[in-house]
């Protein structure tokens, strides 16, 4: 690079933006963008890489050519040219880093691996009591998961029907009859998300349902024993696998 | 801005002509055939080529894509208020309205933030520009420290999440300041306060651009740079920060949690860890309150916002390492205090 003229030194800066701002743009047409981020910035995060795409083609069609790289062409003496060399070899890799993380590898969900590295619901909502008296049809994953795991609510849902989605991973205890069917909670991107899950009574399940695998559950809650104490599981009457929902992750 | 107007020390070459319209014709169809291309590979590429991918590696992928995802437009608005700055407002606003006692300006520097609620990866560009337009190193810092927290959007979502229980808003939205003003003034009794900064990023400070060329090309010029700069740090910060997520089991920061000493540490190291952005970080630290003191919880809010791994990324950029490493220890010893002085409080 450093051998060429400066003024055919091709823009690193708009070429990486541009790789990031396809990527985007795709993942926001094809209805994907929630994997990575939070519903509350999709309109948001939409205009800002399509202006973004704007000023990118504004910029190259202005521009000789030469900008993009750093300014300290001035500077000539051979220390200048090897941290110019190292600062060009970064933004290959980078620029490689984007093509491959953004382009071609697949979207995808966050998977038990990640989930057992953050500790299955480890932080609920503390306010369950606050669901109790709701209308349990609208309940989400994660609503179920804090009633399930609080002790003063949980018996009084035994006998509800619900109808649940979620990916497979096993219980916490290793209980070989109970699957857990898990989901992440997002704020605001993947980053933070915390896994929920809540107890599934399928006895020798790993035999036929593969962790991470989707499946919906419909099924009724029921009161057991884990030998110390008493909980409820899902029952399911009907258990079935599923692709990935468009949205696998819970706000 | 006053304490160190910079002079030019080197010029530009002369301004080429203004290219002709079938150049710029064949640029715009040269930037969209790149992008049909990019495109294009998204469309054809076979999930099987990567399924060799172990789960844990796909999802260091995942969390890389979505911390760089979630950042990019933040990155592209805060270049955005940059250019703005720098090739729009001119010169004489910040003379007229930013106040002359060095005190008083970091004060006024702080509180910028309202007017400009990007998230911390935006203020980067954003406080390049100003160190550009000439504001002192100091108070570029004060910037960069308190905006993230000082902002609207900040506010209203810590807010949402603690309203006023414990202090815990009272005591960032303080916090906050006092840290950032304190960094500001020691920093700009630093004797030489150009060498914290980059050699390239204080040679881009110096050059001057050729004041033959228009707005736009000037503006166009400024955009081309600064994603050459921001991008690769984004992209650095993201994927340390996905590596790190994957590799640091969470379970074993929070179990840590029960001491009240301890758990202010934790929080901070959590904070630096996980690298959630200011503006919805309460979200993610509220889920922890039960288990935290809130002296933890405000530290969390405080240093995470200010420090963090691809914050460091991205203010590479502009600091030395040295630098950056006297900042987040100071920021850090800090936060410390402000976590067990509110402990000790509440």
């Amino acid at each position: 690079m450093s051998s060429e003229p400066p003024r055919r030194r091709p823009p690193a800066g708009l070429l990486l933006g541009l790789i990031g701002i396809v990527a985007t743009c795709w993942l926001a047409a094809t209805g994907q963008l929630g994997l990575y981020i939070h519903p509350r910035y999709f309109v948001f995060t939409t205009v800002a890489v399509v202006l973004a795409l704007v000023a990118t083609v504004v910029a190259f069609a202005l521009l000789p050519g030469d900008a993009g790289d750093d300014h300290d062409d001035h500077d000539h003496a051979p220390q200048g040219r090897t941290r110019r060399r190292l600062r060009g070899a970064g933004t290959v890799l980078a620029g490689l880093a984007l093509v491959v993380g953004l382009l071609v590898i697949p979207p995808a969900t966050l998977s038990t691996a990640t989930l057992e590295q953050r500790d299955l619901n480890s932080s609920l909502d503390t306010d369950a009591v606050t669901l109790v008296g709701a209308d349990p049809a609208g309940f989400a994953l994660r609503d179920w998961a804090a009633l399930v795991a609080n002790p003063s609510t949980a018996l009084g849902y035994a006998g509800q029907q619900a109808t649940l989605s979620g990916f497979v991973t096993p219980s916490p205890d290793g209980n070989p009859d109970v699957l857990y069917l898990a989901r992440f909670v997002v704020t605001c991107c993947t980053v933070d998300a915390q896994p929920v899950g809540v107890p599934v009574a399928v006895p020798g399940w790993a035999d036929t349902y593969p962790v991470d695998g989707w499946l919906e559950v419909t099924g009724t809650f029921v009161a057991t024993s884990d030998g110390s104490s008493t909980v409820i599981v899902l029952k399911p009457s009907t258990l079935e696998s599923i692709e990935i929902p468009a949205q696998p992750y819970d706000f | 801005m006053q304490s160190t107007r910079r002079e030019p020390t080197a010029t530009r070459p002369a301004p080429r002509p203004a290219p002709d319209r079938r150049a710029i014709g064949l640029r715009v169809l040269a930037v969209l055939g790149v992008a049909a291309a990019l495109l294009g590979l998204r469309l054809v590429a076979d999930p099987a080529w990567t399924s060799w991918l172990p789960a844990a590696g796909r999802d260091f992928v995942t969390l890389s894509v979505s911390v760089f995802v979630e950042s990019l437009p933040f990155v592209f608005l805060g270049i955005a208020i940059s250019i703005l700055v720098q090739v729009w407002v001119p010169d004489r606003i910040w003379q007229r309205y930013l106040p002359r006692n060095p005190f008083l300006r970091r004060m006024v520097l702080s509180v910028l933030g309202i007017l400009f609620p990007v998230c911390e990866c935006g203020n980067v560009p954003l406080a390049r520009g100003l160190m550009m337009r000439g504001l002192g190193v100091g108070d570029a810092l004060t910037f960069l420290l308190a905006a993230p927290i000082l902002n609207p959007v900040t506010i209203i979502t810590t807010y949402q999440a603690f309203g006023w229980e414990d202090g815990i808003l009272v005591a960032r939205i303080a916090g906050a300041f006092v840290i950032a003003n304190l960094l500001g003034w020691l920093f700009s009794r630093h004797p030489d306060p150009e060498s914290l900064l980059t050699a390239s990023f204080e040679a881009r400070c110096h050059a001057t651009p050729p004041a033959a060329q228009g707005r736009g090309v000037r503006s166009a010029r400024l955009f081309a740079e600064e994603t050459a700069t921001m991008l690769p740090a984004l992209v650095a910060g993201s994927v340390i920060a996905g590596a790190i997520q994957v590799g640091v089991p969470r379970a074993l920061l929070v179990e840590l949690g029960s001491n009240p000493v301890v758990s202010v540490l934790v929080l901070m190291a959590l904070a630096f860890v996980v690298s959630v952005c200011s503006n919805v970080d309460a979200f993610f630290i509220m889920s922890f309150s039960a288990t935290f003191a809130p002296g933890a919880i405000v530290a969390f809010l405080v240093f995470g916002a200010m420090i963090d791994i691809k914050m460091l990324a991205l203010l590479r950029t502009t600091f030395t390492t040295r630098a950056l490493a006297l900042i987040a220890t100071l920021v850090a010893l800090c936060t410390l205090v402000l976590g067990l002085g509110m402990n000790l409080v509440v």
